[in-house]
């Protein structure tokens, strides 16, 4: 019986990673055409007008702008296999592998990962603690609060935070991810510096996401309360930490391994308005400067690796539902 | 010496303003090693009593009179902790919906031995051990232990529900609607298993159901339950064949029996009552035909009529249930 059921399992993963391949093609031809479809000449940007047509071809040339898009498409395909992702228009000539991960990528993962994992802890407790107090002070009290939090634009807390605790009170940073000039004693003094400057977008990131998590995971062990299981645990007399740990917060928490999936994007994406309103030189902040300056190869970089993300994390969710929940077989 | 004693049980629901006399002044008890089946139709207050005794009332429920006694213990006066030491040790419960009493992503074998664990002072090993041992008991494959509860038929289920309920060695099992879900030959093969452990070890069983073929067929007493009251208790021959009661009258005459000349099938006009606005006097009177005027009026007294024979009716022992006026 249970070799049957891995044979199962086996063939659905396979199944699972031929969808993703295709849908990974799928997304990166989209990903192609989608800029070439879009109004706005990039050559706008890297050409002045006064420009003699030599120098305009020498550069259409360059960055290969002068060949049919199909065999843009190709090349784009061919180059992609080999690490190459082109050259940044605005940033110039600097690789857009190097663009995007150099520095930009860790400055938002780091923020983005440490704002997600608090709001998810935060949520979670928050949340199962609130559902174990339905309509109790702690409950009302928490989900007015986060109600309140998730709705707030973020780029107006932003700005309040930045306003009160940096320019009035002075105790965070105005901009940046380091103190610009300044000159690190050692790595300590740097990593201080550091969170220092990250304590703003980090506020402003957290609040704004546990809100959505508080609700999913308040929401999702309520309806596991009314569970036949937990009144039979209850039964059983075991305490309360054992039904609440043990056997509600299990179940309630299969429902959020979905929603870590879908977020994940995020976390690589960053939060454009917030490293734009901090001045966090993140992905954030590099796609709104890029979608500015017409900057093609780097936004399609960009998208590239969060549909990458994207797929990837659903993926991984997909399998990982096989071993969180036994009653799930194919 | 009985194992559950249970004196003028009341227990309400509370809705907003108003409140459901769910159960309402119920009193009976279970001697060691007697099964005890309580009967009546749905919605009448049988698994209000249940829960109650195990004080698993949901959060609007609330025991607002009575006592009940386990082993001359007092449960309606134990503090929470109290009582979550007790369940299971002294009573634990075969659930009516034996397919979602266990949690789907935990194995079967662990939650029993969760709550031998909780309960016993023995280790994991032992505990696993005397799992195996269980669901030999109540003929599963002890190596199933290890499956999950969705890898099991809903026979299966029950009988590794019972194997759950015998894990702390208690003195008193309830079995709420135990084969309710079951086809009927599973449901006499679970009966069956029910009944040889309970003379095993000796169990006080107090079996819920509103089939009354299977309190007749199972039961040394048996108590009618009709809207919150208990109308009548006494033997299983005893209310069987000389009900006193014109409720468990007409309730046994809506039964098919297969022995006997045919007859045509009663009914009992009319629908149970509203529990937040129940009927003055005797809560069976609207749809009592041998009613009268007193019946209205006056709450029948719940009194021993003859020999371990409790009723709670005006006339008992008076009508002739032949003759309808």
């Amino acid at each position: 019986m249970s070799e049957k059921k891995a044979v199962g399992t086996r063939q659905y993963i396979a199944t699972r990673i031929v969808q993703t391949i295709v849908v990974w093609f799928g997304i990166i031809t989209l990903n192609f055409f989608i800029f070439r479809i879009m109004p706005g000449d990039p050559r706008g940007t890297l050409i002045a007008e006064h420009m003699p047509p030599e120098v305009v071809q020498a550069i259409a040339l360059r960055f290969g702008l002068d060949q049919p898009i199909a065999i843009q498409f190709v090349l784009y395909i061919v180059n992609l296999f080999r690490g190459d992702l082109g050259e940044s228009f605005s940033h110039y000539g600097q690789p857009v592998i190097e663009t995007i991960f150099a520095f930009r990528f860790w400055n938002t993962v780091i923020l983005m990962g440490t704002s997600i994992l608090i709001a998810l802890i935060v949520a979670i407790i928050m949340g199962v603690i609130a559902a174990s107090r339905r309509d109790k002070v702690i409950d009302v009290g928490s989900t007015t609060v986060f109600l309140v939090t998730y709705s707030m634009p973020v780029f107006w807390l932003g700005l309040m935070i930045l306003y009160y605790f940096g320019f009035i009170l002075r105790v965070i940073p105005l901009a940046g991810t380091i103190t610009r000039g300044i000159v690190h004693v050692n790595i300590f003094h740097y990593i201080a510096d550091y969170l220092w400057h990250m304590t703003g977008p980090l506020v402003v990131l957290t609040l704004s996401f546990i809100g959505g998590f508080y609700l999913i995971m308040r929401d999702s062990v309520l309806d596991v309360f009314t569970q036949d299981y937990i009144l039979a645990a209850r039964a059983k007399g075991l305490k309360e930490r054992a039904i609440l740990y043990g056997h509600a917060m299990r179940n309630a928490m299969l429902p959020m391994v979905s929603v870590i999936a879908v977020n994940m994007p995020f976390l690589i994406s960053g939060a454009t308005i917030t490293e734009t309103v901090f001045s966090w030189s993140g992905l954030g902040l590099l796609t709104y400067n890029s979608d500015v300056a017409n900057d093609w190869p780097v936004l399609q970089g960009i998208f590239l690796f969060l549909a990458t993300v994207a797929v990837l994390s659903n993926f991984v969710a997909d399998i990982l539902y096989l071993y969180l929940d036994p009653r799930i077989r194919y | 010496m009985s194992v559950l004693r249970i004196e003028d049980l009341c227990t309400h629901y509370f809705l907003g303003e108003d409140q459901v006399q769910a159960v309402d002044n119920v009193t009976f008890d279970i001697a060691e090693s007697e099964i005890f089946g309580l009967a009546g139709e749905s919605g009448c207050g049988k698994t209000t009593a249940a829960y109650s005794i195990m004080r698993i009332l949901p959060e609007n429920g609330a025991i607002v009179n009575g006592r009940i006694f386990l082993d001359d213990e007092d449960v309606v006066v134990k503090t929470e902790e109290e009582m979550r030491q007790l369940r299971w040790r002294k009573v634990s419960i075969v659930f009516q919906y034996a397919m979602n009493a266990f949690n789907p992503v935990l194995r079967i074998g662990n939650q029993i031995v969760e709550v031998m664990l909780e309960k016993q002072s023995i280790d994991k090993e032992e505990a696993t051990k005397k799992a195996k041992e269980l669901f030999d008991e109540v003929g599963l494959e002890p190596e199933r232990i290890r499956d999950y509860p969705h890898e099991f038929s809903g026979g299966m289920r029950q009988r590794a529900i019972i194997a759950q309920a015998l894990a702390a060695e208690p003195r008193l099992i309830i079995a709420d609607e135990p084969v309710t879900a079951l086809d009927v030959i599973v449901q006499n093969k679970i009966l069956g298993l029910l009944k040889s452990l309970q003379k095993k070890y000796q169990l006080a069983v107090l079996l819920i159901t509103h089939d009354l073929s299977v309190v007749a067929e199972n039961s040394d007493r048996v108590g009618i339950m009709y809207a919150g009251n208990l109308v009548e208790v006494g033997t299983t021959v005893n209310v069987f064949k000389e009900s006193l009661h014109p409720y468990t009258y007409k309730l046994i005459g809506a039964f098919p029996s297969v022995k006997g000349p045919k007859r045509r099938l009663e009914f009992i006009p009319g629908t149970p009552p509203d529990l937040i606005r129940p009927p003055s006097g005797c809560r069976f009177h609207p749809r009592c035909p041998w009613a009268q005027d007193i019946c209205n009026l006056e709450v029948p007294e719940y009194r021993e009529y003859e020999k371990n024979h409790w009723v709670a009716c005006h006339f008992a022992g008076e009508i002739n249930f032949e003759v309808e006026p």
